[in-house]
């Protein structure tokens, strides 16, 4: 049984999903159940199962490794799940969502998302990428009767498999060449020949496939529409989560299966991370939408990321996780700000819809003051921290252009989250516009998130040795 | 295990800013009490720098009531913070003028008080922590986490045009310190390429052998960031907007603390970190210093709003520490030194006067005042010994800094100072010329005649001011004595780094080889 270790924690997410999909199917007619409760106790149930597993270094059929690194992922994707859980309520209640379903297809992808990042062969990968590419596809259009969700549906679904399918394309071709798909053997088949031209077409439509997942530059053009169709906590869902597990996957096998390539691939991925991080702050800029801002905001996000990864150093891979996670908790919580003062008449996601929140909602205020601020890279907020590690891997090695690039992007992305400061802060309200009470379970996971960032921008030494510790394995 | 009253100076604003955070009711019930609180505080925290100032060793140039912890140790940044004679009076500054900024708004901000009252005790709390930090690493976090609530004070709090103020102000001095962010790991990674380990501990740096390319870039990247805040020509187009816009406890901390800590990042970091660079980009930071004196004067005697020309004779006023620090001498950075603190003060108390007048005509107009000498006649006394001690006059504060600067840059180049001279000429002007404007003749406008003159709050604020201005003219050494030792051992390292910089002036000379020429007086 022990062979099974490894895939227990996603084993709880899918049973919790299960159960889910069970308990919507028993469900009378407008009778109300606990049905978030099953995913907490699912991913309560998986986040055990990570501690537990912890440093073990154990792996299931030779496919799944859950190794330090895929596990500090999947905590974050832990993370990610409960926060999503918790600021789901609101809109399901407001859109008179199918709850059983809602919860059900966002704990499926959960579970996709976990087996994308501890999946150790090119194929597992790509089933993980397609549970959890279904699931989100799914939940962006959720929202049935709206025109802009099933439009914004569509184009994600669309582009999507497209690119799935550049995916699949590069792994066969892959396969072709080393007869694996598994990602140590390709390793070892590829350091051993001289780079072929098939090999760099593989390593290519694989690179493909994973910057559309983590809508990078030019590949990031489903990112705002989707977002901006999908329900807020939707949005702040598949923003962390889906950009996490691709992070993951995307690591894993550039710095493990194609490592051996890296002359060839570096550049490419030099290119792609600068015109990221530009495109994403400058597009940013002229957005009056908040959720396509923060769209934008994320594929900058993305191109931070992306130095980290091409700096390949201890410090970089060590980066990526800190990274993700201190965007993961910050990027929900500012999305569940948004989904809070989400209003059934109105979306009130306007920037200037944002105007005098001060006066109304003063803590709703503040919380996305601290969760704009981080994104901004503020010191004491972790955000400062995560994109200190990230500049401090790039000057380590070497790419001193890409962290000059960074750090003034980083300026200019400043811009436009202090617009949203100057809204609610400094503009008085022209119509009050109608913002609903707070629940009290999503606005105190809003002062969790807050309050994790704080702590993990003053005291940031145990997650960061954890994360430096977990990328030993590679 | 001593008290650690430096930490204690960050700490205790921030616990004051959350004590305000829980008082309850609504702003008419809760405004009051906020106020007090904030004061006792910021007011407590004046009474430690005082305690520290009387607790520290004079006659040494080390760091003193130093602590030092290990904070992210994986990449050697530690909390390490420390106190020399430079920096000592920069913190007893800063807890001076906190408490007149807050009385200052005790009636103007009438709106928000605790989130006003929050954001100064934050404020704060940054600012003594830029001067006490030790570790680069703690310097930019705190250096950068300083804009913030000053952004907010601007931008809520400020008047007609504080939106654009508050982004500019926000945009540009953080786009000017990123690229130091850059050029401190740039700083930890040689160290740890070359001793093997990452290190952000100021001394230590100090004594890395930066190679000549490397230095370059850093100094520039350093320099860049300070000289936006400082601020230097031609980068102080920030500084007239956010000083006019700002509400005046904005003001006071902005021209007060904050202009200060450009110069004194070249002080204590550009400048020692990077000698030979330093010592080669000299003449041209001088040279920006100067035309930024005269610049500045001359602007500033155009000006019609007589905040927009306290603003811009800050730009001319700051020149001359630029150009005490660029001249590396023991004069020149002393007096740099000296005179970053007479300019808060003067400033600093030309900016609360000028909040007075402003609140209680809502105008900054010169043209909409005049003859105010019949009205108020405490108020405008006041209003003339802050303007003499801005001045130079001697007998006031102003008056031995500017002397230094001008001593140490005459040594060291005599054309800087000869320029920079007139600009002592030209402050005298303009700010003569407003004094005149503002006070003297009749009284032209009709809502003049019934001003009210100084109020017991507003005395509370302006006499401190004017008895300090007093105090540093008369009794020069009780203040330069402390900074001393320090600025003469920055000055002796400087130049054994970069033998370079002595050569432009090896000419003999009869002033040359005492210490300094006023502190050695009995």
């Amino acid at each position: 049984m022990s062979s099974l270790n490894a895939i227990v924690p996603m084993a709880c997410v899918t049973a919790a999903a299960i159960a889910a999909m069970v308990a919507e199917a028993f469900r009378d007619p407008g009778e109300r159940m606990p049905i978030a409760g099953l995913g907490l106790v699912g991913l309560v149930g998986a986040a055990i199962a990570t501690v537990l597993l912890w440093n073990h270094n154990t792996s299931s059929f030779g496919l799944v490794v859950a190794d330090d690194f895929g596990l500090f992922v999947t905590g974050i994707l832990i993370v990610v799940g409960l926060l999503s859980l918790a600021i789901s309520g609101p809109t399901i209640d407001r859109e008179r969502l199918p709850a059983g379903e809602y919860y059900a297809l966002m704990l499926f992808a959960t579970a996709g998302m976990m087996l994308m990042a501890t999946a150790s062969d090119l194929l597992v990968i790509f089933l993980a990428l397609e549970v959890l590419s279904l699931a989100v596809y799914v939940l962006t259009g959720i929202r049935r009767e709206s025109p802009a969700a099933t439009e914004a549906a569509f184009k994600y679904f669309l582009l999507g498999a497209f690119s799935s399918a550049f995916f699949l394309y590069g792994i066969a071709f892959s396969y072709g060449l080393t007869g694996s798909t598994r990602l140590d053997s390709i390793r070892g088949l590829t350091a051993s020949q001289a780079p072929a031209p098939m090999q760099l077409l593989a390593v290519g439509l694989v690179l493909v496939g994973f910057a559309f997942k983590v809508s990078a530059v030019p590949f990031h053009m489903w990112t705002p529409d989707a977002y901006e169709g999908a329900p807020p906590a939707v949005a702040g869902f598949m923003s962390t989560g889906v950009k996490a597990a691709a992070f993951a996957a995307f690591v894993r096998v550039f710095l493990s299966a194609f490592e051996p390539l890296r002359g060839q691939w570096s550049d490419v991925l030099w290119l792609i991370a600068a015109a990221t991080m530009i495109v994403g702050t400058v597009v940013g800029v002229a957005q009056s939408n908040v959720k396509r801002m923060l769209a934008y905001s994320s594929i900058a996000h993305g191109g931070y990321l992306l130095i980290a990864l091409l700096s390949a150093n201890d410090v970089g891979k060590g980066a990526v996780l800190f990274y993700l996670l201190t965007y993961a908790i910050t990027n929900i919580g500012a999305f569940g700000v948004v989904a809070l003062l989400d209003n059934a008449s109105r979306p009130n996601d306007r920037v200037a819809d944002y105007a005098g929140l001060w006066n109304d909602h003063a803590a709703l205020a503040a919380l996305m003051t601290v969760f704009l601020l981080s994104l901004g890279g503020f010191p004491p907020m972790a955000g400062f921290i995560a994109k200190w590690y990230v500049f401090s891997a790039a000057v380590k090695a070497g790419y001193s252009g890409l962290a000059i690039i960074g750090v003034l992007t980083s300026v200019i992305s400043v811009f436009f989250y202090l617009r949203i400061v100057v809204m609610m802060y400094m503009t008085p309200s022209n119509t009050p516009a109608q913002f609903p009470a707070v629940p009290k379970i999503a606005g105190a996971a809003l002062v969790v998130s807050a309050i994790l960032i704080f702590y993990l921008g003053l005291l940031p030494t145990r997650v960061l040795d954890w994360a430096a510790a977990s990328i030993s394995a590679f | 295990m001593h008290f650690p009253i430096l930490t204690s100076l960050i700490v205790l604003p921030v616990a004051g800013a959350i004590l305000v955070l829980f008082v309850r009711g609504d702003e008419e019930q809760s405004a009051p009490f906020v106020r007090k609180i904030a004061l006792t505080v910021s007011v407590l925290i004046f009474a430690e720098t005082l305690l520290l100032w009387s607790r520290f060793d004079p006659s040494s140039a080390d760091f003193q009531f130093v602590e030092r912890h290990a904070w992210i140790p994986a990449f050697g940044i530690q909390y390490f913070v420390g106190v020399d004679g430079i920096s000592l009076l920069l913190l007893v500054l800063t807890g001076f003028l906190t408490p007149l900024a807050l009385l200052s708004s005790w009636e103007s901000v009438h709106e928000k008080t605790k989130a006003f009252s929050i954001f100064m005790l934050l404020l704060e709390s940054a600012m003594m922590g830029v001067f006490i930090s030790l570790d680069l690493f703690l310097f930019y976090v705190l250096w950068d986490a300083m804009l913030v609530p000053m952004y907010f004070l601007i931008g809520i709090w400020g008047y007609d045009r504080r939106i654009y103020a508050a982004v500019k102000f926000i945009l540009y001095t953080m786009a000017a310190s990123v690229m130091m962010l850059l050029a401190i790991l740039g700083m930890a990674w040689l160290h740890l390429t070359t001793t093997g380990s990452y290190s952000f501990d100021l001394l230590r740096l100090y004594d890395l052998k930066v190679p000549p390319h490397l230095q370059f870039w850093f100094f520039l990247a350093f320099a860049l960031a300070f000289a936006v805040k400082v601020p230097l020509f031609p980068f102080h187009t920030w500084l007239p907007d956010a000083h006019v816009e700002a509400p005046t406890a904005g003001s006071v901390i902005l021209a007060g603390v904050m202009l200060k800590m450009g110069t004194y990042g070249f002080v204590r970091f550009a400048f020692p970190l990077f000698p030979e660079a330093a010592s080669f980009f000299s003449p041209a930071l001088a040279m920006l210093a100067v035309v930024g004196i005269v610049y500045g004067a001359l602007v500033a005697m155009v000006q019609p709003d007589m905040k927009k020309l306290v603003a811009y004779s800050s730009v001319s006023h700051l020149g001359f520490v630029v150009l005490g620090i660029a001249a590396m001498n023991t004069q020149g950075v002393q007096g740099a030194v000296y005179q970053m603190l007479n300019h808060g003060v003067s400033t600093g108390g030309l900016f609360l006067i000028v909040g007075m007048l402003s609140d209680r005509r809502h105008t900054r107009q010169i043209s909409e005042f005049g003859g105010l000498k019949k009205v108020t006649p405490h108020l405008v006394a006041a209003f003339l010994i802050v303007t003499l001690s801005s001045i130079g006059l001697p007998g006031l504060n102003g008056f031995v800094g500017e002397f230094l600067i001008l001593l140490g840059a005459f040594r060291w180049d005599p054309r800087m100072a000869a320029f920079a001279a007139t600009g002592v000429v030209l402050s005298a002007t303009y700010m003569l010329w407003m004094f005149q404007r503002v006070n003297y003749g009749p009284v032209t406008n009709e809502k003049n005649t019934r001003l009210a003159d100084l109020g017991r709050r507003e005395r509370a604020i302006i006499v401190p001011i004017i008895a300090l201005a007093v105090l540093m003219g008369v009794l020069p050494n009780l203040f330069l004595r402390p900074i001393e030792p320090s600025v003469a051992r920055l000055v002796n390292r400087f130049h054994q780094n970069a033998p370079a910089h002595l050569q432009v002036d090896a000419r003999p000379s009869a002033i040359g080889h005492q210490p300094s020429a006023i502190s050695h007086q009995p």
